[in-house]
């Protein structure tokens, strides 16, 4: 098989139906809410090679070590074999296994690509080793239900933040973020998915609703404390367009919404929340 | 950085509903969570998780494990977790 066969296969009529998700998102109208910058956007942009302010390069190594999605990081691939675990040990369905097996490769594709960014920003950076400081990505996961969730809230979290990097003042992470948006778009509702599916039983509902209070606290803790202190930094170099506490809100109207579909009973905002 | 501390949390409260942790998987960070009576593979975890949230986490998912929707086929979080069993913390 040729290398272009290869990577169209994903695309396959065979496999049309369950891959890429976003495809059927994105078709129905723009999933995501759009963020306007309070604040007058800089008019500059930097592109690789520019030399760039210290301030601004250190924001957005910062940024990109919470990404953490890049093929010299260890962790982040050490992370994505705990996902190769779970399809392994706990897959439901063949299918189930199958659309696993197409996420872990979108996901490695975006190692390549944040890869390269950093490569062009940093050289010692693209060799970095960083761990996920987030808890998030520590739960326990020990069933179906939540790896799913991981799926449904924490990449949803990733396509938040991809949609707000498209005016990004940086051109390299600006000229990715559609594509990292849709791919992760696709990848939470492949955790949606497998939910309707969970929650299609009732004990499968009872499962998924006792899960959601361990995963919605991390989930909305993900976007950081409301006031913190660089927020305004990342805005001024239009590194951000909008604050934590405003793209944390637009992300649990979308969240609550599609929960409320399945039947859950959607948990205090407040409740089990380290981060507020 | 990972507290040594954490991973014992983690380990500890893990043996009250009968599940061991793996060595560290990979490059280190995440581990195999196993069952405890037959060695099969039902999980993973990582180790930033915030200091008492192992306990937490293992004591609200204790109805589950003891109404079967959580766990080893085999039956033994089961059996574990609908047993009065040590107190979270305990040493195994």
């Amino acid at each position: 098989m040729s290398e272009a066969a290869a990577v169209s296969g994903a695309a396959a009529p065979d496999r049309r139906d369950l891959w890429p998700l976003w495809r059927a998102a994105y078709a129905q109208g723009d999933p995501l809410p759009k963020f306007t910058c309070a604040a007058s956007r800089p008019t500059y942009r930097f592109d690789e090679g520019e030399a760039l302010p210290e301030e601004y390069k250190s924001l957005l190594i910062k940024m990109l070590r919470h990404e953490g999605e890049r093929a010299g990081n260890k962790s982040f691939l050490g992370f994505m074999a705990t996902c190769l675990d779970l399809a392994e040990g706990l897959f439901p369905t063949a299918e189930a296994r199958l659309l696993k097996a197409e996420y872990l490769a979108e996901e490695l594709k975006h190692a390549i690509m944040f890869h390269r960014v950093a490569v062009g920003l940093d050289r010692d950076f693209a060799l970095r080793d960083v761990p996920y400081a987030h808890y998030a990505f520590h739960l326990p996961r020990e069933t179906w239900a939540d790896d799913a969730f991981f799926h449904f809230l924490v990449d949803l979290n990733g396509a938040f933040h991809a949609r707000d990097w498209r005016e990004s003042s940086y051109v390299p992470l600006a000229k990715i973020a559609a594509t990292v948006e849709r791919d992760e778009l696709g990848h939470s509702e492949m955790g949606y998915v497998f939910l309707r599916e969970i929650c299609a039983e009732p004990r499968g509902r009872q499962l998924a609703q006792a899960l959601l209070a361990k995963w919605y606290p991390a989930a909305l803790d993900m976007f950081g404390r409301s006031d913190s202190p660089n927020v305004p930094k990342f805005i001024r170099w239009g590194l951000k367009a909008v604050g934590n506490a405003e793209i944390r809100q637009a992300y649990k109207a979308y969240v609550d919404r599609k929960l409320e579909a399945l039947g859950l009973d959607v948990p205090a905002e407040s409740a089990g929340r380290r981060f507020l | 950085m990972p507290s040594e501390g954490v991973v014992q949390e983690i380990r500890e409260a893990y043996a009250t509903v009968g599940i061991r942790l793996d060595q560290p998987a990979t490059y280190g960070t995440y581990y195999r969570l196993l069952c405890e009576a037959c060695g099969r593979m039902v999980g993973n975890v990582g180790d930033r998780l915030l200091p008492g949230m192992a306990r937490e986490i293992v004591d609200a998912q204790r109805p589950l494990y003891a109404a079967g929707l959580l766990g080893c086929p085999c039956g033994h979080q089961r059996d574990r977790a609908g047993s009065p069993g040590p107190p979270a913390g305990a040493r195994s």
